[in-house]
């Protein structure tokens, strides 16, 4: 701590001008929350077994409508993924994506429809990891109701998301339309 | 474009890749992992996670963030890699 910083007079109301932490000490508040975040999730699932998935869902869902209701209305579905897309950066990343044989993203099999994302950097993932805890529990669950939830408001169209693969540098999802 | 390369005289056909491969990039060919359909890999690198005598290249994916990893560890990485 240098002398200066004692010296410094703070007020109550005073809002600071500058932020920028070195990426040392934002490591550490990073770290620390996913850290929490893990210990959260595993608790949950302590207690409340399976249905810890059905909290993590709707608290995604809330979040992904919140976050998305500032954004405009897009009927699209391919053009609000990559709307969505831009507004997740930084918290994910991720673009869709087709097998070399589909014509199209929009995917018709069995009778449902579907697009595939490839979720590629993924906070939670990274908390995943951090923590040495299994991908694909309820901490992901958050992320399929954020996606959603984000759908639901850009399109006005119901959704679900479906894991297809976990891995530890991208992930396989279905958006299935309804 | 994404490319893959197997270390043939690493690969000991055990067959792990091939299983775990969601989008069946692998096959097994005279005793070594081969991909055949590279133009479906999508990055998740889960082959190098399970390939047990680390035999797997990938070329030309995107590369996740790994916040997770402490700066300090990485910088002393680098500077012994
Ligand atoms: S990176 Fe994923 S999709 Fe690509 S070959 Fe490996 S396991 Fe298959
Ligand atoms: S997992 Fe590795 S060693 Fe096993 S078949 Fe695939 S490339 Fe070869």
């Amino acid at each position: 701590m240098t002398g200066s910083v004692h010296h410094t007079i703070y007020r109550s109301e005073d809002v600071p001008l500058g932020c920028i932490p070195p990426p040392e000490e934002l490591e550490d508040t990073l770290h620390g929350l996913m850290k929490l975040n893990g210990l959260i999730i595993r608790s949950l699932e302590e207690i409340a077994g399976r249905g810890a998935n059905a909290v993590t869902y709707r608290a995604g869902r809330k979040f992904g409508h919140e976050v998305a209701k500032y954004f405009r209305k897009i009927e699209n579905i391919e053009e609000a993924l990559v709307e969505l897309s831009h507004i997740l950066r930084g918290q994910y990343t991720f673009e869709l994506w087709k097998p070399a044989d589909k014509p199209s993203f929009i995917i018709e099999e069995n009778g449902a429809t579907f697009i595939y994302l490839v979720f590629h950097d993924c906070i939670v993932r990274q908390t995943l990891r951090r923590n040495g805890q299994e991908q694909g529990g309820p901490l992901c669950q958050t992320l399929y109701g954020y996606v959603v939830g984000a759908i639901e408001e850009i399109t006005g169209r119901r959704a679900k998301l479906e894991i297809v693969h976990t891995g530890p540098n991208g992930c396989l999802k279905k958006l299935i339309l309804k | 474009m994404i490319e893959i390369t197997v270390d043939k005289d690493a690969c000991n056909a055990c067959g792990l890749c091939v299983k775990d491969c969601p989008m069946h990039v692998y096959e097994l060919k005279d005793g070594v992992a081969v991909p055949v359909r590279v133009e479906n890999c999508m990055g998740c690198l889960s082959c190098h996670e399970i390939c047990p005598t680390q035999a797997l290249e990938h070329r030309g994916i995107y590369p996740s963030k790994r916040h997770y990893i402490d700066i300090r560890v990485c910088e002393m990485l680098n500077r012994v890699i």
